[in-house]
């Protein structure tokens, strides 16, 4: 019962919060709180509304003031042209930002290198862009727009009752959406691709669908509160609406309170409003924007991961009661086979090319089910590009690879995840911004099969504890050494039940101890079922692991068979150790 | 369909314009690419050494070259005093952008406190000489930017390139801890950097000073061109910021000469577009 | 009806020139200080932001005014409090502000900000609550919308075809009247507005429009923009400038050895532009300079001396009250006129007491008649003289011994 109150009583202070505010245009306070109070509710869905995008998927953009724009003079437009009431164009800014956003992304989001700053280039440029074209075609053609007739739909009694309350609604539905997403199978994918991409797609994130629809979700706000605050204004001009300070100060927003958490945003935003109407007077404004200046210098400087997070922390310190974490369920674990006679992972012919070079030559590698395959060869043999190219993190070729029986050459890295296939990288690339728990969480929820979340957690306990982390659930990445951190990867690889696990490097720079620790894990992951293919140069490894090992040299497949017979052949040798070895 | 001479003569005051792209853009370059610090207050730095050339030259009668070789140094030290406390406070990328940001926001206040925030101009003989050649016309004080801008950038791409001191910087921009293993002090390094690209902000608005009239709120009006030149020419290459400053600015003035000005922007972000999207392998 | 409606026309402009004429030139000694609780006048201006540069003089006016106003006989006898709130430049701040004044501070009247964009803001709010806004600086009549708002600038109903025809009568009386002229401007909204006006009435009085050209507000670079205007050579250059556009595109003008034969610009700096060498022979719009006759109108003398002292205090680098600021002085004017002459603090009382008195001003006598709540179109125009403005057009309001220098 206790535990429920607990949780209820945030819930109860939300809903008493929105009805509070829902209310306070009939509570007889002076009109110019309602517009006071209208300005704190668009920062804040303009600001959550960036976050969805830059904060949570870490794409950062300086293009937001493009898709406001683009709201407010649909607006502008239909209601002044064409005398659409009010209502009815919010729909369609939001509608139309959205596709800007949609068309932008599916051009930006398929070129790799357009992350960091050349996005937020990228963003900054699309705006100008849409700046000048809407300045100079009849949109606005320089004269500005004009609302003065528009009606304004007569929500409450007074009109800035009725701004108020449509700036209120779309702030709520802007928390609301926030909150949806950053509780949903959505929101732990773009937090994955926010610590890292390409890790987020090998697990079976569909990152470029993800991106496109916060791009919309995100622009589509946008639009909807430049749709209202188009009202607000009343007369627009292009230079008051494209201007480089409201992103400027959307992202200072977000980042005080707290980009990656959904209710940041909005604490940084009511923070920065009321700071700036601290000093209107007119006897002090100078000095007052100085003073603004240094409190936002001071406040990022001793809150650099924003507020809510540091609160989080302040609490999480202030009651240390230790979580605690068992799996309730026994996981449902495959029982262990022998290797079978059916090819799980079938290789036939396989090229990869990097401009010039030639990384792999015609592969041909056939694995059995239940099958240890060791990969070794010389540096630059091919063998990391091999497992690149099975787990889609590079597109082939030439040649065919198929996962029992069904094709996956073409498909994308998500795609080729969710058949089963799961991969480990070499320097563990875990996602740094979130647990050791919330990793293998969300390496579960994206790569097995879709099932509920209470089972899936119970299963990322099951790996946690298998691979020895019990106990160091809710740390990060970061506080774990490199040899829990290799651990951890194996544990996100066997939280997506993987059909065939792909072990890149997995005992490098671990002392002797730790690689017979890491041994026997190899050992229990395949009596569980798994088929493996594993990477490594440590020969005593590979020949205790192996029930074949794979020669790589030059790209092609030089040697294939037990591993002791494998080592000792003097062609493999001389590869290994210089002709004048063999010979 | 523009004469030649109006093509040539927009393509020559384009180049010398975008030079001052290219001028505030080293600056802000450098501490970007090679300390991961985005320095938006580069710009606020560059206005306040225009209004301190200007308070020299209009109230003291001091040359301009006299004040640059005051304002430079001191820029220097600002600097080397904000890497000071980035580093006191372990700043990352973003937070850089917002404490500059915020910075800026001061500076601009403190400027318009001292100064007023009425148009400043400071007249000078010089300022709007050209030289003759052929049928277009020179600016000299344009061009002496644009040899000056072009110095400092081969200067610095030299520096960065050949010595141990820049082969360091770079090497701690690719992995301090590395770096630091090999004996490279990030430190010391980077506090140099961090004044140079402050010094070059104090050179930018020297050449402000005698080519722009001053208002506070023009601090930000450079920053969108700024920042896109910027990467365009790769972060941390002086060269290629001035060559991308001169891009931009060819660009944007020929879209004057040839539509109505008022789209240039489009022009010149639309070749921005275009590179970005492009990749092309000169840049 | 006619006959009747200049009665009472005439009658109040009596009562109007007398009630402004005793207000504005009575010594200040001899009445009564005003007293009792003051009259809170609430207002903004963009103190920071990009409109700062205008905030500072506005300022110094009203401040100036309200000194007057209270050594006069104040608002009804009362004393008279300026509330300043900065709008930071920002359109959606001014409309908060003037909520706030209005339904938080409870001021008893307000006065307009600056510029067309707060302007706009504030009126909306201002009709809501059915208050009185007076403005000096919304350069596109059309848009005052609202029946209590009053201009305190005699821009006149319709600027865009009134002015052009005084610029052009102007040029039309030099010994070589110009036969083609260029029309650059900024798309900032006023400019544009009057840029195309100035465009459709050369072309009406048989001018050659040899060139019409549109920049963004806030150009940075003018070196094409030179090479366009230096290549079209027509004999007369009209700038739809603001700010510091005009110096921009006169010194990109001289480094391609290029001087514009006659120029005008329409809302420069005027200190940059009067102290340029390119600047010289630079024409300008105005309203009012500190000089004959302007100086005879009762208080401008005073008014500007005052002005020029507060002013070098501020640190303000044109410390002379030109057009600008005297739109502040005239909306005070207007405002002390109007609550006195209607004798009530009364929003409709003091709209309607506008509309049917004239009011004397810095600006000469003005009336609130007309479309709009505009009266007659008053727009001079100023020329840089040795690095001073000189009004040269019309004839009657040049100084004695001024003329308009033509090339």
């Amino acid at each position: 019962m206790a535990v429920n109150a607990a949780a209820a009583l945030p819930r109860l202070v939300a809903v008493l919060a929105v009805a509070a505010f829902a209310a306070l245009p009939m509570a007889g306070l002076p009109a110019f709180y309602d517009s006071f109070f209208y300005l704190v509710f668009f920062w804040i869905s303009l600001a959550t509304s960036w976050a969805i995008l830059s904060g949570f998927a870490g794409y950062f953009s300086l293009g937001h003031a493009a898709f406001f724009g683009i709201g407010m003079y649909t607006t502008a437009v239909l209601t002044t042209w064409f005398e659409v009431p009010v209502l009815l164009t919010i729909p369609a800014a939001a509608g139309l930002a959205a596709l800007f956003g949609v068309v932008i992304g599916a051009v930006v989001f398929r070129l790799r290198r357009l992350r960091g700053e050349l996005f937020a280039l990228l963003t900054l440029s699309v705006t100008f862009v849409i700046a000048t074209i809407i300045l100079n075609t009849p949109i606005d053609g320089g004269a500005g727009i004009f609302m003065s007739a528009v009606p304004i739909p007569n929500l409450l009694p007074t009109p800035t009752g009725s701004i108020y309350l449509m700036g209120f609604v779309l702030c709520v539905a802007t928390l609301v959406i926030a909150w949806k997403v950053a509780h949903s199978r959505l929101g732990m994918g773009l937090y994955a691709i926010h610590d890292d991409e390409d890790v987020a797609e090998s697990k079976g994130v569909p990152t470029f669908r993800y991106k496109i629809a916060a791009f919309a979700l995100s622009a589509g706000i946008a639009g909807a509160v430049g749709g209202v605050h188009a009202l607000y204004v009343g007369f627009i001009t292009v230079a008051g609406t494209f201007e480089l300070t409201v992103p400027l100060f959307v992202v200072l927003m977000s980042v005080i309170g707290g980009a990656r958490h959904w209710f940041g945003p909005a604490v940084g935003a009511t923070f920065i409003t009321v700071l700036l109407y601290a000093f209107i007077s007119g006897g002090e404004a100078m000095v007052g924007r100085a003073i603004v200046g240094v409190i936002l210098i001071l406040s990022i400087l001793w809150l650099p991961d924003g507020v809510i997070p540091a609160a989080k922390a302040w609490f999480a310190r202030r009651r240390p009661a230790p979580k605690r974490h068992s799996a309730e369920v026994a996981p449902v674990v495959p029982a262990a086979r022998p290797v079978g006679d059916r090819n799980v992972l079938e290789v036939r012919g396989v090229t990869k090319r990097f401009g010039g070079l030639q990384a792999l030559s015609g592969v041909d590698l056939d694995v059995r089910e239940g099958e240890i395959v060791g990969l070794v060869g010389p540096n630059g043999s091919g063998k990391t590009t091999l497992i690149n190219v099975i787990s889609g993190h590079y597109p082939l070729s030439g040649g065919t690879i198929a996962v029992d029986g069904a094709q996956i050459g073409t498909l994308s890295a998500h795609e080729i995840a969710r058949r089963g296939v799961a991969r480990t990288y070499q320097i563990p690339r875990p996602f740094t911004n979130m647990t050791v728990l919330e990793n293998v969480v969300a390496a579960a929820t994206f790569g097995g099969a879709p099932r509920p979340a209470r089972e899936i957690r119970d299963e990322a306990l099951h790996w946690i504890g298998f691979t020895g982390l019990s106990g160091k659930e809710e740390m990060l990445p970061a506080a774990l050494n490199l040899h829990e951190r290799k651990f951890l990867e194996l544990a996100r690889a066997l939280a997506a039940r993987p059909k065939l696990l792909l072990l890149d490097e997995v005992l490098s720079g671990l002392n002797p101890a730790e690689v017979d620790n890491a041994i026997r894990l190899v050992r229990a992951i395949r009596a569980q079922g798994a088929t493996i293919v594993f990477v490594e140069h440590l020969m005593r490894a590979v020949v205790e692991l192996s029930d074949r090992v794979a020669v790589l040299n030059e790209g092609k497949l030089f040697a294939l068979g037990a591993p002791r017979e494998v080592m000792r052949d003097p062609r493999v040798v001389s590869i290994y150790l210089g002709k004048a070895y063999a010979a | 369909m523009p004469s030649a001479t109006l093509l040539g003569q927009a393509l020559i005051s384009g180049v010398l314009a975008g030079g001052m792209y290219g001028l505030l853009a080293m600056g802000l370059s450098l501490s970007w690419g090679l300390l991961r610090l985005v320095n938006l207050s580069h710009f606020a730095l560059a206005f306040l050494s225009a209004y301190i050339v200007y308070e020299l030259g209009t109230k003291y009668g001091v040359a301009p070259w006299w004040s640059a070789a005051m304002v430079v140094p001191l820029m220097f030290a600002v600097g080397a005093s904000q890497y000071w406390l980035f580093d006191r406070f372990r700043v990352n990328e973003l937070a850089s952008l917002l404490i500059t940001f915020s910075f800026a926001v001061i500076v601009e206040a403190g400027i318009q406190i001292y100064w007023t925030a009425d148009y400043r101009r400071f007249e000078t003989h010089y300022a709007t000489e050209s030289i003759k050649a052929g049928p277009f016309f020179i600016p000299v004080l344009d061009l002496t930017m644009c040899i000056v801008a072009s110095v400092l950038a081969w200067g610095t791409w030299m520096w960065l390139r050949k010595t141990y001191v820049g082969k360091g910087l770079r090497a701690a921009a690719e992995d301090a801890d590395i770096a630091a293993a090999y004996g490279v002090d990030h430190r010391k390094l980077a506090y140099i950097l961090s004044g140079i690209g402050a010094a070059y902000a104090g050179i930018a608005g020297t050449f402000i000073a005698l080519i722009a009239t001053l208002a506070p709120a023009q601090i930000w009006a450079w920053l969108g061109v700024v920042f896109a030149v910027v990467i365009i020419g790769r972060l941390g290459n002086p060269m290629g910021a001035l060559l991308a400053g001169m891009l931009i600015g060819a660009s944007e003035s020929l879209a004057m000469a040839v539509l109505s000005p008022a789209w240039a922007p489009v022009v010149s972000f639309s070749v921005l577009i275009v590179i970005l999207l492009w990749d092309p392998e000169w840049l | 009806m006619n006959e009747r409606a200049n009665a009472w026309r005439r009658r109040g402009v009596l009562a109007g020139l007398a009630a402004g004429a005793a207000s504005l030139a009575a010594p200040s000694i001899l009445r009564a200080a005003p007293s009792g609780t003051p009259v809170r006048v609430g207002g903004t201006l963009s103190l920071t932001g990009f409109l700062a540069q205008t905030a500072a003089i506005h300022k110094i006016a009203a401040e100036i005014m309200v000194n007057e106003i209270n050594g006069r006989n104040g608002f009804l006898g009362r004393p008279v409090e300026y509330v300043l709130l900065d709008d930071q430049s920002k359109p959606e701040v001014a409309r908060s502000l003037y909520e706030k004044l209005i339904t938080v501070d409870k001021v008893d009247l307000i006065q307009g900000p600056y510029a067309t964009a707060p302007i706009l803001a504030a009126m909306g709010v201002a009709q809501r609550y059915g208050k009185v806004m007076i403005q000096s600086s919304m350069g596109i009549p059309k848009l005052q919308t609202y029946d209590r708002a009053f201009p305190a600038t005699p821009f006149g109903p319709e600027p865009d075809k009134t002015y052009p025809n005084v610029i052009l009568d102007a040029m039309a009386s030099l010994p070589h009247p110009p036969k083609s002229i260029l029309v650059l401007t900024s798309k900032f909204p006023s400019a544009q507005f009057m840029a195309k006006g100035m465009r459709e009435q050369a072309e009406k009085r048989g001018l050659k429009v040899a060139l019409y050209l549109e920049y963004e507000s806030g150009n940075r670079d003018f070196g094409a923009i030179a090479a366009r205007v230096k290549e079209a050579d027509a004999d007369f250059l009209w700038v739809g400038s603001l700010g510091l556009e005009s110096n921009q595109l006169l010194e990109a003008l001289h480094k391609l050895d290029y001087k514009p034969r006659n120029h005008f610009h329409l809302y420069p700096a005027p200190g940059p532009l009067a102290l340029s060498p390119d600047g010289d022979k630079a024409l300008c719009s105005t309203f009012l300079e500190p000089a004959e006759p302007f100086l005879s109108r009762p208080g401008v003398k005073r008014i500007a001396a005052e002005f020029k002292e507060r002013a070098t205090k501020a640190n303000l680098p044109y410390a002379v009250i030109d057009a600008q600021a005297a739109g502040m002085v005239s909306e005070w004017q207007i405002l002390e006129a109007a609550v006195n002459g209607a004798n009530s603090l009364d929003d409709k009382v003091i709209a309607d007491w506008l509309k049917k008195h004239r009011v004397e001003t810095i600006y000469g006598s003005l009336r609130f008649d007309g479309p709009y709540n505009h009266g007659d179109a008053a727009q001079l125009i100023k020329q840089a003289q040795n690095k001073e403005w000189k009004v040269v057009w019309p004839k009657a309001f040049a100084a004695p011994g001024v003329t308009l220098m033509g090339t």
